[in-house]
């Protein structure tokens, strides 16, 4: 297979910095491969192979993500696994998908499912693009994680430093060390950056700030606006089944109404029905039908479409009355100490479930729960205001980069 | 499982009020309605009990009757405990 344009970008992992094309070879590996791997390195060396050989079929993930059970089936499906040097050869002989790349993503269960993709349809960068250094906090395999991969192979000039789960904590001086100056990562992960070590983030010399993963809520793009201010700030909307979606450059949440129904050559397409976002993407995963109902909630407000949530987690029902827990939870980030914000219904008498929420407070914050509570009353309606709510020491964080709220 | 004596719930009782500028009257015999203790606040009592406790209480258990005074309200919530 030729050498992609960006074979000579600069990966650095935890035991590994270099080029993709001076990444040790991996022939053994087997031609039909489910690559669970323990870091960065070793996914970055199977993708490599993949990409050098052409006729491969891959999955890489975090070998945490997959337990014995999950394994066998990647076997029964034809898939040799591979833990470092150990490899269970696949349960089912057949040749291999030449090109597939898998992905898994949590389906509705919370169980793994496989997403079918090639490098093609994972790579949605193209054209001209500034030299940087990416930064790679995402978990290993998930889409995010490989958006990133294929924009380092496709475009020259785009190195990638890895970040693996037991540095995330580290990663702005990890970031300040090897010179990043593009960071992608869910809201989650960027406040509890800026709440945790603000003083290091704020000296990385960052020019592209991109969010995805979660939903994108104003305070948190004023924010890193006030830190950065000559960045570009990006949020996309991608997934594994949708594929990269929207990707929004003016630093507001939401996108425009106008882009709603609206047929662009090559780009997906967007609508509403019933409040959740409807998706007719070209760089869908295979197998998805033609239009992908999200799951995701969109309120639009002041010609902006805003993606607020999962609709199976948003509604709370109190008592016959609904209540939104992305319109408390944006209502609670709308008060300036508070950092972060969960909402959820919580099993309670009578009203059979009540609002509750978890904060983590800025530094110095003046206000208490009882404010916060107060603060609510005056916005939202009595059955949608959090009657108990836990202040949390810091923002919990998966992974994923996410944090369920 | 310990349990929180009327006393304690009664002064939680208050404090549910107290977040709303309201104020919990002396006598049990009170009806809700006139205080302003609603269903919202009894089940947000609820969740304080839980919380104090730190357990999950079975709010099925307790047999359906009318919640109509502050007395009511303790009972119920004696009986939650210990169902």
């Amino acid at each position: 297979m030729s050498r992609p344009a960006g074979a000579g970008n600069r990966i650095v992992t935890s035991r590994y910095d270099g080029t993709w094309a001076d990444l040790p070879a991996w022939p053994e590996l087997p031609c039909a491969a489910a690559v669970l791997v323990a870091d960065n390195t070793d996914a970055v060396r199977a993708v490599w192979q993949h990409v050098v050989d052409g006729d491969r079929e891959t999955l890489v993930a975090a070998a945490t993500r997959v337990d014995d059970e999950q394994a066998e089936g990647l076997r029964a499906d034809g898939l040799a696994v591979v833990r470092g040097e150990d490899v269970e050869p696949a349960g089912t002989q057949r040749a291999a998908d030449a090109g597939r790349v898998w992905l898994l993503t949590s389906g509705s269960t919370g169980r793994p499912k496989q997403v079918a993709h090639t490098l093609d349809s994972l790579t949605t960068v193209a054209g001209d693009q500034p030299a940087r250094t990416w930064l790679c906090p995402y978990a290993t395999g998930a889409y995010a994680w490989w958006q990133v991969v294929t924009l380092s192979l496709a475009l020259p000039g785009q190195d990638v430093v890895f970040v693996e789960p037991a540095q995330l904590d580290e990663w702005p001086r990890l970031a300040l060390e090897h010179g990043v100056t593009a960071a992608s990562g869910t809201p989650t992960f960027w406040r509890q950056a800026l709440w945790r070590a603000g003083d290091v983030v704020a000296q990385l010399k960052l020019e592209q700030i991109t969010l995805g993963g979660e939903p994108v809520d104003q305070a948190i793009l004023d924010r890193l606006r006030e830190v950065f201010p000559d960045a570009r700030i990006s949020w996309i909307y991608a997934s594994s089944e949708a594929g990269a979606a929207i990707a929004v450059h003016d630093g507001r949440a939401g996108f425009p109404q106008a882009w709603l129904d609206r047929e662009t050559g090559g780009r997906p397409r967007l609508s509403v029905q019933d409040g959740e976002l409807v998706i007719a993407s070209p760089k869908a995963a295979e197998g998805m039908a033609p239009v992908i109902h999200t799951g995701d909630r969109v309120d639009v407000v002041d010609g902006r479409v805003l993606i607020t949530g999962r609709i199976a987690s948003d509604e709370i029902n109190v008592g016959g009355s609904k209540a939104s827990a992305s319109s408390v939870r944006r209502v609670l980030l709308d008060h300036p100490d508070v950092v972060w914000a969960a909402v959820r219904g919580r099993k309670a008498p009578l009203v059979g479930n009540m609002v509750v929420a978890d904060v983590v407070l800025r530094d110095g914050a003046e206000a208490d729960t009882a404010r916060l509570q107060a603060f609510c009353a005056e916005r939202l309606p009595d059955y949608s205001v959090p009657r108990r709510m836990r202040v949390l020491p810091e923002i919990p964080i998966k992974e994923t980069l996410k944090s369920d709220v | 499982m310990s349990t929180l004596s009327r006393d304690q719930v009664r002064t939680m009782m208050g404090e549910v009020l107290a977040t709303q500028g309201k104020e919990l009257p002396a006598d049990d015999s009170t009806r809700l309605d006139t205080i302003g203790f609603r269903s919202l606040d009894f089940s947000e009592l609820a969740l304080r009990v839980e919380d104090e406790l730190d357990t999950e209480l079975n709010f099925d258990a307790p047999q359906l009757r009318s919640i109509e005074t502050v007395s009511d309200v303790l009972d119920f919530v004696e009986q939650l405990q210990q169902a």
